[in-house]
């Protein structure tokens, strides 16, 4: 791809105008401000460090790039898919991971995007549970993003994510945002160094935000949808 | 096959998947668009239309339980989604957690004929996207001000229908309500501007006819 191309792609990718969901879901974050975990810009940008280094480092990372490496291979794809649905415990985080997962998968669908029309007759038919992370990872491979690269979208996603549902409950400004968002490169560049877990071994520690997204089920102020 | 043989085909095998009209109804917070999807939704049941409804709460889910425990529909056919931001970003910037909970909704129910989709209370310049909606409605209130169509926001102006609501306040609100529809239709040139008070259900009927007529085809 030529190199213009792929930085054109990869803020098309990149880019929260990108339809998918996302913005409704703040992974446990409304919770801890309603309970006053999260107070000011410091406590996100802890929260999303502990994401990145206790999840997406071992779970989600792994999963993009175990479904990147296995391209058109939409057997393969489904045993990842179902791995990470299978290891992701809060209710709220694995409805949503196929919720964002299912509306990214029918934006690529119809933008024509290979391979993901027919993975998603799997998500429909009930075959696939059709996990962000794994969508993330057909769709960098079909576009040919690179492995790194489709990586680096996910934890950007990720970041991202939380920095704006942090904007807009208030707990911090948006220069604040992209502070945050700037010191995060270092961590991410950081855990891309090792080597993945393989898919059979996704893991992930972050206890208060899990119990943070079970206690969100059931709590009245719901802005977002975890 | 020739051309007549073709077109007398039945509707059944035609290849385009076949989905439920989705309307949307948006407007200012505090207009009367939930109190508007009451006094619709038993209209249309009596009219034997398949319906189910979408709501964007912002912070609860408190208008799609208000639906659910009204009795006016099976609480199942009413889905609720969060918003997590200002609702027209849910309803046009990335309206895709509605298209997926509309297609549930299609899956769900085979045979369904329209899904109508309330937006959270916006403001003047929210408006639905055409890929998530065929048709949308816009309420405003007389108490919101009677100046409102004339300053000619988005809302107002991009929408299906308009329909001004709380038209028995008018006289208690210093809303002088002949000028406000006289505006209304000469900011919208010919579409149309319907009025309402959703507390009685008056002008409602209107409502449903032109949804039947523009959207369902009267099916």
């Amino acid at each position: 791809m030529a190199e213009i191309d792929h930085a054109f792609a990869l803020l098309q990718l990149g880019d929260s105008f990108f339809p998918s969901g996302a913005a409704s879901f703040s992974w446990g974050l409304e919770t801890l401000r309603a309970e006053g975990h999260i107070r000011r810009a410091a406590d996100v940008e802890a929260f999303i460090a502990g994401q990145l280094r206790m999840r997406w480092a071992s779970f989600d990372r792994a999963a993009v790039i175990a479904a990147y490496r296995v391209g058109t291979d939409l057997d393969a794809l489904a045993e990842i898919d179902r791995h990470a649905d299978a290891a992701t415990l809060a209710r709220e985080a694995r409805e949503g991971g196929r919720r964002i997962g299912g509306a990214l998968l029918k934006v690529h669908a119809e933008m024509g995007t290979a391979g993901a029309a027919a993975y998603r007759e799997r998500v429909v038919a009930g075959e696939a549970p059709g996990q962000l992370v794994c969508i993330q990872g057909l769709a960098g491979a079909a576009l040919g993003l690179g492995e790194v690269t489709t990586a680096a979208l996910s934890a950007y996603g990720l970041a991202v994510g939380i920095v704006g549902a942090a904007l807009r409950m208030g707990v911090l400004g948006h220069v604040d945002g992209q502070k945050i968002l700037t010191r995060q490169r270092d961590i991410v560049a950081e855990l891309a160094q090792a080597e993945p877990p393989s898919p059979d071994r996704l893991h992930a520690y972050t206890p208060m935000a899990e119990i943070a997204m079970m206690r969100h089920e059931t709590g009245s102020g719901r802005l977002f949808a975890s | 096959m020739n051309d007549i043989a073709a077109g007398l085909r039945p509707a059944v095998q035609s290849s385009r998947p076949k989905t439920a009209a989705r309307v949307g109804i948006g407007g200012p917070v505090g207009s009367g668009k939930t109190a508007l999807l009451e006094q619709l939704i038993p209209r249309f049941l009596r009219r034997g239309t398949d319906l189910a409804v979408i709501t964007n709460d912002i912070a609860t889910k408190e208008d799609a339980e208000r639906v659910r425990r009204s009795g006016l529909i099976a609480p199942e056919r009413v889905l609720a989604v969060e918003t997590g931001a200002c609702p027209h970003s849910a309803i046009r910037e990335d309206p895709t957690l509605n298209m997926q909970s509309a297609d549930e909704l299609d899956r769900r129910y085979p045979g369904l004929e329209l899904i109508l989709i309330e937006s959270g209370g916006d403001n003047l310049a929210s408006s639905f996207s055409l890929d998530l909606v065929d048709h949308w409605l816009f309420v405003i209130d007389v108490a919101g001000g009677d100046d409102i169509p004339r300053k000619r926001g988005l809302g107002v102006m991009s929408c299906d229908l308009l329909v001004i609501n709380k038209t028995d306040l008018a006289p208690y609100v210093r809303c002088d309500l002949p000028r406000m529809v006289r505006e209304a239709n000469e900011v919208r040139g010919a579409r149309p501007v319907l009025l309402t008070n959703c507390q009685t259900g008056e002008g409602v009927d209107a409502i449903v006819d032109h949804i039947a007529r523009e959207v369902l085809f009267d099916r």
